[in-house]
């Protein structure tokens, strides 16, 4: 029997269940209830199948997804990422990202550019930006630059710092507000840091030693729990390590 | 775990996901002494020659422990492939390559559905859409006439037939079958119920290790 | 209208017959091709059979050779299948080494004749732990249309019944053989395995002996290898749609009564054969 969806938020969850979205106390024929799905659900008429493994997630008042730990990154409209310019052909770049086929990206998607005034990126450059266009079956394209043509915060990378990949799980909780993980970070030195939701980040500190501590600290975090994460960086801080 | 005379008996079996850190999703998986360590890589460019249009293209690559894949690798790969095809929903990534490795890294009987098993894991650990799960099981039927679930190399070689079946988690359905050796009808029947009687504990350890998992950023 | 329809929803074209229970060309859902056989074909060969089944065309050589039994089987001869898909019988094959369909279907032949026991290996030795018999029995696919394990099967089981050894004495002073090719003796057939392909459309309709069309279109393909006795030689469902234990016992009752057509068949045509020599 299908069980009412809202019971299983937070909970692990594997491919093939299926869920009802008809509220049981209300007897059979009520309207079925209204759900957005994210990522890792699929509706079926009143039904929903999972089809990651992971932990269901819901967010007021109807959002569900699947929070799964994946390494693979498939693009998705509006998310930034951290991307490496891989060609130059005509009018646009071929910028790697991570999925499975380079992404598009326009001389004209930065801020200020013009035909005239051609932005400064060269091949082996790391931009920083967002997708216009991600759907399976159209090439994605990426812009620099919001609908307004500011850059608000996107754009080429400049000198030094590093760029390392992380699972998608970890970059996720990385961005989210409040993160935990960031802010015992944040205690040890100050350093400059991109995430891109493709599992790409960059970090930039003062020196290059302090530069490396962080990436390091950052992959171990991976299958931390936060008192062991805790014990970790306080051992940093006093430099015991 | 006590030998019964039940016929669901099965050997320990155990599994550990995402240990290796170049492919996207990899597990490695034993039932007694057999072991399989699986690889998955994708969604990623595909070549053209090979490209399909409106889904995603699934090779499966069986690396025996010893010497180059035989036929007898190809005939288990296709097996394999066809089998992860039917509960993957590759449409939802058009134009893109799936790669699986399976790499045997020690035969003591039922090899091709611990195969099953660690593709299962490492498709699951890759985040790939799929429509439900798999597990394999091997059945053989001695001389005498009983049905050995998930036998030895020894078991086997002494059966009079063996059967290894894909059974999927959600009608628990026979997604799979190949057998050797004759039988009757109501032994395969008998095989099959068997089989999915099996195939609970396996979706069960599914799921028990893929909540260990999580279970730290629940 | 309808080579529109078919070219463009190939799908839907094939659900509209089968809502209707029948086929694009004509057949039942359980209803085989017409299914004709040549035995004897090829001249040269100790064994030979050429199998049609509807468009899908087989051919099936036996050659031998002697050779010296392995330290395991002192007692045992070898049979060594190998199925071909040239780049002639279909544009979906390639030139070049065999590819995966090849392959598996070489495999799958192989596991038939072990299963069956339709020669006995023992039956191929000549004198113990020094010589034996090799049978190879090479298939070779002229036309694929589908069902091509069906084809293979009946074209192998003709051959084999087709096949004459001659007789080899060892000289004791050389001990080398001779082989005597005057004196000739068939081959034991000691068990007559029967193939029946299915394939499964939207997942719950059964159809049986697939054209190439079809096979390309269903979610899932199965074949039963069945023996005289009733009992079951092969099940080979490489993947595709689950299916319930009821589904299979349905596909296993038409595998029985296909036995029975193929088996007539054969004998049919061997018939035939002795009256005209």
């Amino acid at each position: 029997m299908p069980v009412s969806f809202r019971e299983k938020v937070d909970e692990v969850l594997l491919p093939g269940d299926v869920f009802s979205l008809r509220l049981p106390e209300f007897g059979s024929d009520v309207k079925a209830e209204k759900a957005v799905c994210g990522p890792g659900l699929r509706r079926n008429g009143d039904q929903v199948l999972v089809c990651k493994s992971g932990v269901l997630r819901h967010k007021a008042p109807n959002v569900y997804w699947i929070d799964s730990q994946q390494k693979r990154y498939v693009p998705a409209k509006g998310e930034r990422v951290i991307g490496i310019i891989t060609a130059r052909s005509g009018d646009v770049f071929k910028v790697d990202v991570g999925g499975s086929e380079p992404a598009s990206l326009s001389f004209l998607a930065f801020e200020g550019a013009t035909k005239r005034n051609r932005p400064n990126v060269q091949v082996g450059d790391l931009v920083y930006a967002h997708f216009i266009i991600a759907n399976k079956d159209m090439e994605p394209e990426l812009a620099c630059i919001d609908s307004c043509g500011h850059a608000n915060g996107m754009g080429v990378f400049g000198e030094g710092g590093l760029m390392f990949r992380l699972s998608l799980g970890l970059v996720r909780r990385l961005l989210a507000p409040q993160s935990m993980i960031v802010k015992d970070l944040e205690k040890l030195f100050p350093f400059e840091m991109v995430v891109g939701l493709n599992g790409r980040v960059w970090v930039k500190a003062k020196s290059i030693q302090q530069t490396l501590i962080v990436t390091n600290l950052l992959e171990s975090c991976e299958n931390m729990t936060a008192q062991q994460r805790q014990t970790l960086f306080q051992r940093v801080a006093e430099g015991n390590l | 775990m006590a030998e019964e005379a039940s016929h669901t008996f099965l050997r320990q079996f155990g599994c550990e996901q995402s240990l290796l850190s170049k492919p996207d999703g990899s597990a490695s998986y034993f039932q007694g002494d057999t072991n399989v360590l699986s690889g998955v890589y994708g969604p990623a460019e595909v070549k053209v020659s090979k490209e399909i249009y409106d889904r995603a293209t699934l090779e499966v690559l069986i690396q025996p422990k010893v010497g180059l894949p035989s036929v007898r690798e190809r005939a288990r790969e296709q097996c394999v492939r066809e089998t992860c095809e039917a509960v993957l929903l590759s449409t939802l990534h058009p134009r893109s390559s799936l790669t699986l490795i399976l790499q045997v890294i020690h035969d003591d009987g039922s090899l091709l559905s611990c195969c099953l098993n660690a593709a299962c894991m490492a498709l699951m650990d890759a985040g790939l859409p799929m429509s439900c799960l798999f597990c394999g099981i091997t059945c053989s039927i001695s001389v005498d006439g009983q049905i050995i679930t998930d036998p030895t190399a020894e078991q086997e070689k002494e059966s009079r037939a063996l059967m290894t079946f894909a059974i999927d988690s959600a009608q628990k359905g026979v997604l799979m079958a190949t057998t050797k050796g004759s039988f009757s009808v109501t032994e395969l029947q008998e095989c099959i119920a068997v089989s999915q009687k099996a195939s609970e504990r396996i979706f069960q350890f599914y799921r028990d290790s893929v909540f260990r998992r999580y279970s730290k950023i629940l | 209208m309808a080579a529109g329809f078919k070219t463009a929803e190939p799908l839907e074209y094939h659900r509209s017959f089968l809502k209707e229970n029948c086929r694009p060309d004509g057949r039942e859902l359980g209803e085989f091709r017409a299914t004709t056989l040549n035995i004897g074909s090829i001249l040269t060969a100790e064994g030979s059979a050429l199998v049609k089944i509807g468009n899908t065309t087989v051919i099936c050589g036996i050659k031998t050779e002697l050779a010296s039994p392995t330290v395991d089987g002192p007692t045992k001869g070898y049979v060594v299948p190998n199925v071909e898909l040239p780049s002639l019988c279909s544009s979906r094959f390639r030139s070049g080494p065999p590819g995966e369909q090849a392959q598996a279907a070489s495999q799958f032949i192989a596991d038939v004749i072990e299963s069956s026991e339709v020669i006995q290996t023992e039956d191929l030795c000549v004198e113990k732990g020094k010589l034996c018999w090799v049978l190879y029995c090479d298939i070779v696919c002229l036309d694929y249309d589908g069902n091509l394990l069906d084809a293979c099967i009946i074209a192998l089981l003709a051959a084999l019944k087709n096949t004459q050894l001659p007789e080899v004495m060892i000289n004791s002073e050389t001990e080398q053989p001779v082989v005597d090719l005057e004196k000739k003796r068939p081959l034991k057939v000691h068990r007559h395995p029967v193939g029946s392909s299915f394939a499964v459309f939207d997942k719950t309709i059964l159809i049986v002996d697939p054209t190439a069309e079809e096979e390309s279109l269903s979610t899932g393909l199965m074949t039963v290898v069945m023996d005289e006795e009733g009992r079951m030689c092969c099940l080979h469902k490489p993947g595709g749609t689950a299916l319930s234990g009821e589904k299979l016992q349905d596909c296993v009752s038409r595998a029985v009564a296909r036995h029975t057509e193929v088996r007539k068949l054969i004998d049919k045509v061997l018939e035939s054969m002795k009256m005209d020599t």
